[in-house]
């Protein structure tokens, strides 16, 4: 064989065959016992899997994550404008919030949100030092569903916040000087210049954000909002099923949570050619560790 | 100087006494400018030596410390009380900088926008124009610079040289009195310097004036009407290319000029 045209094979080594091995191994056993452990109930789990408490929840959980991004969102755009704002006190207000909400747990946030009516039985909406005001009273105007969307949203919006700043920092000092010197007024270069080339910064992160989102609203079952989660505690806390019913739930979550990554690493991708063209290969570690070795 | 009856109204730069520092560096000091409406200024000068700072101030993306600037007849910025300068609000200010084009070394093309786009958008977004005129008007600009057919491309479908000529077509594009050229080739593969200095020079035969900082001496020589050298931070020789390309005096002139002109 003439010897330009001979393959170039690489080393495999025996990690390779090893992983390999370990890998059947754990998969086979994973099997097994999902099989033969009878606790499981799958029978149980398929029963339940699309009984209409469960697929309210669903829908329930579905509509949080949707209505918590939405107003996240908006609320966040504010606080990083804000956070970019060139008044200190402003800039400070917006760090504030932020330090705040990232600082405590959600979980904490909402156990707060729910009793709020302890701490303001009353609130009155008027203007200062005049008459003229509306009271409501706390404990009808929030039920659970409610500061379940207020804790998440509030609480989310931290979070986009920072990644929205990200974006905005992503952008070139040098754009924001060209904007300036053709005399651009402030909210033009935002809604011009600024937001359409952070998007490609802030888009994907969103998306992430989304996903987390839609695991996260199942802490909003101890505030007793029937959510996916919560719909299932309520079967089992009458059947005593419990394993397959939080099966029941892992499964929804497993499967919207895949639904929803499809469209994020279309996003993702979508992004990253517009950006740079760099290739969505995996980093490989050991390639790195290997360092300036020819690959 | 007898001149300062010249140094008014449109298309004029006035600075008596201009300071600038960050922090304790002084970057531009005791900087004297006149330059006369249709005038062509090439400011030349090693790296470092404030051309570029002096620019900057010039188009108000940075704030002098000290001394009078007037670019286009009126205070920069700021408006003159009896004991202070007092900042302008956002609106004025950026009312007088549509009056001053600026042409960046890195090009800073808006990548969202197409060519034509990136030309309409200083009429369009900030003086309202209308869309329609506006992209004609921006189509005539591009072909001026010889980019006639790239108004759909955008900003990464370009070469340095392509993008340099949209860009000076941005500015163009807002009927500027002033036009600023900070170190225009000084990003671009020595192949493509030609093409930008040539609507340079096409654009110094109209009346606009034009302060150039810049590396290149045949340009400075062959177009500009004075030539001014700057070394830290301070105007050290100005004059007419011929006597301070040609004939410098200051022994710090001399030795930039050997070295640039080798």
């Amino acid at each position: 064989m003439d010897a330009t045209e001979k393959p170039r094979l690489h080393r495999r080594g025996w990690l390779e065959y090893a992983a390999w091995t370990a890998c059947a191994l754990v998969a086979a056993g994973v099997a097994h016992t999902l099989i033969t452990n009878e606790n499981y109930q799958w029978d149980v789990v398929a029963k339940y899997f699309t009984t209409s408490t469960v697929l309210r929840g669903l829908r329930l959980t579905i509509v949080l994550t949707v209505v918590v991004m939405f107003f996240g969102t908006i609320l966040a755009m504010g606080v990083a404008v804000m956070r970019a704002s060139s008044i200190r006190p402003v800039r400070l207000l917006a760090s504030a919030y932020i330090t705040f909400f990232r600082g405590t747990p959600v979980l904490v946030q909402l156990i707060f949100w729910f009793n709020i009516a302890a701490l303001y039985p009353n609130i009155a909406i008027g203007i200062p030092f005049t008459d003229v005001s509306h009271g409501v009273d706390v404990n009808k105007l929030l039920s659970a569903t409610t500061a379940a969307i207020i804790g998440l949203s509030l609480n989310v919006a931290a979070y986009l916040a920072e990644i929205i700043r990200g974006g905005f920092a992503s952008v070139d000092r040098g754009q924001i000087e060209a904007a300036d010197s053709l005399g651009m007024s402030s909210a033009t270069k935002l809604r011009r210049i600024i937001i359409p080339q952070a998007m490609p910064t802030i888009i994907p992160a969103t998306g992430n954000q989304v996903i987390g989102m839609f695991k996260e609203t199942s802490l909003v079952s101890v505030l007793g909002v029937a959510e996916l989660l919560q719909s299932t505690q309520l079967i089992y806390a009458r059947t005593y099923q419990t394993i397959p019913l939080l099966i029941v739930a892992c499964l929804w979550y497993l499967i919207m949570t895949l639904a929803l990554s499809y469209p994020q690493s279309l996003i993702e991708k979508r992004y990253s050619t517009v950006r740079s063209r760099v290739s969505n290969q995996p980093v490989i570690l050991d390639d790195v560790l290997a360092g300036g070795e020819a690959r | 100087m007898n001149g300062e009856a010249m140094v008014k109204g449109d298309g004029t730069v006035y600075a008596r006494g201009l300071r600038k520092c960050y922090g304790d560096r002084v970057v531009l000091d005791s900087i004297d400018l006149d330059v006369t409406c249709g005038e062509i200024v090439c400011i030349i000068g090693p790296s470092g030596s404030g051309k570029s700072t002096l620019l900057r101030c010039v188009d108000g993306l940075e704030e002098v410390d000290r001394g009078i600037l007037r670019v286009n007849g009126d205070d920069l910025g700021f408006f003159e009380t009896e004991n202070a300068y007092r900042a302008m609000s956002r609106v004025e200010v950026a009312a007088q900088r549509t009056r001053i084009g600026m042409v960046f070394q890195q090009f800073n093309l808006f990548p969202n926008m197409t060519a034509r786009e990136n030309v309409m958008s200083g009429p369009v977004l900030v003086k309202g124009a209308p869309k329609k005129p506006a992209a004609q008007r921006a189509d005539e600009l591009l072909s001026s610079v010889g980019l006639e057919g790239h108004g759909d491309h955008y900003p990464w479908q370009l070469s340095g040289g392509q993008k340099q000529r949209v860009a000076i077509a941005r500015a163009l594009a807002m009927d500027p009195k002033v036009m600023l050229f900070d170190e225009p080739t000084s990003a671009l593969d020595p192949e493509r310097v030609g093409e930008v200095l040539a609507v340079m020079k096409g654009l110094a035969e109209q009346s606009i004036t034009m302060l150039v900082a810049t590396h290149e001496m045949g340009f400075a020589k062959e177009v500009a009407d004075k030539v001014i050298f700057m070394d830290g931070g301070l105007i050290v020789e100005q004059g007419p290319p011929a006597e301070v390309l040609g004939n410098p005096q200051e022994r710090r002139t001399q030795q930039f000029l050997e070295k640039v002109l080798v």
